[in-house]
């Protein structure tokens, strides 16, 4: 899988960070970044996954969201204490500052789960 | 790598699901003993997109977990109960009676609706199974693993682990399982 792929569907405005891309990608990215660590094996990942799309689309001006296949990344899900998905991990200037598991696959819910943690 | 090389229909199939794992495991059984060797390719779906987009460039990984999908040589994709009536044609022990699969009524094919409506509720029934990777089940199939759901607390009493509604805890099996190699025949 090439690093930082965009490797779903045309029109994903969701990327895939990769244990070789991440440190670059979201570590030492700017501004708020919001990850999925997901499966495609996972059901809720699934339900998830077009919400997902609209609000990243919405937030693109102001926030990047990657997803995160532990599936393959299981270095990157051990580190980050991954314990099933979709987890949605926030980070801003490389630091985690929110985190939510099972987030309910509805716009509003995600859209809020994914910006509260940089308003405070 | 449905141009040249492939010269037998996939079956895909969710690796993370028992049920889909026992039918899989059906369909290789089957074909067992036949001559000319096995006739269907069986293969996990996996966790690449890219590797199965070689396979067939209109295939989605999301779409390949939501529905069982079987890869014809023509690079046609046979989903749900046709893919399944196209493998029972595969099978020696299934394929004298798949002719009905055919039989059409003024366009509709009364056979081949029964197989669709066999699968819908197969699929529909896989989290009563244990199905780790199946999710919410349906509306309809609710009222039955709440009561089965009921008679298992009422024997273990105090061994129901709380969970989030939308989330799936990760097993240490489905962990290994994601780390094993695709090993198609």
């Amino acid at each position: 899988m090439p690093q930082g792929s965009n490797n779903h569907k045309s029109g994903d405005t969701i990327r895939t960070a990769t244990g070789g891309s991440f440190s670059s990608r979201v570590l030492e990215g700017k501004g708020p970044i919001a990850v999925e660590f997901m499966s495609y094996g996972c059901a809720h990942c699934r339900l998830l996954e077009p919400v997902l799309q609209k609000v990243a689309e919405m937030v693109a001006s102001t926030e990047k969201v990657y997803r995160v296949n532990i599936g393959v990344e299981q270095e990157l899900s051990d580190r980050y204490g991954i314990q099933g998905t979709p987890t949605l991990i926030m980070f801003l200037d490389g630091n985690v500052v929110g985190r939510v598991e099972g987030p309910s696959p509805v716009v509003s819910s995600v859209l809020a789960e994914i910006t509260h943690p940089f308003e405070s | 790598m449905h141009t040249a090389e492939q010269s037998k229909p996939i079956l895909l199939f969710d690796g993370e699901c028992g049920v889909c794992r026992r039918i899989a495991s059906w369909v290789q059984k089957s074909e067992r003993g036949k001559s000319g060797g096995t006739s269907i390719i069986e293969r996990p779906i996996g966790e690449d997109p890219e590797a199965l987009r070689s396979l067939n460039p209109d295939l989605d990984i999301w779409d390949a977990y939501a529905t069982i999908h079987l890869l014809m040589p023509d690079g046609t994709m046979k989903l749900g109960g046709e893919a399944v009536a196209e493998v029972l044609r595969h099978l020696p022990g299934t394929q004298w009676f798949t002719w009905t699969f055919a039989f059409s009524v003024f366009g509709f094919r009364p056979f081949q609706a029964v197989v669709n409506l066999a699968y819908t509720i197969l699929a529909d029934i896989r989290p009563l199974f244990g199905c780790e990777s199946c999710g919410t089940p349906s509306p309809w199939i609710k009222p039955i693993r709440w009561t089965i759901k009921r008679a298992e607390a009422a024997f273990a009493e105090g061994r129901q682990a709380k969970r989030t509604v939308h989330f799936s805890p990760l097993s240490a099996t489905a962990t290994a399982r994601r780390t094993l190699p695709v090993n198609p025949r």
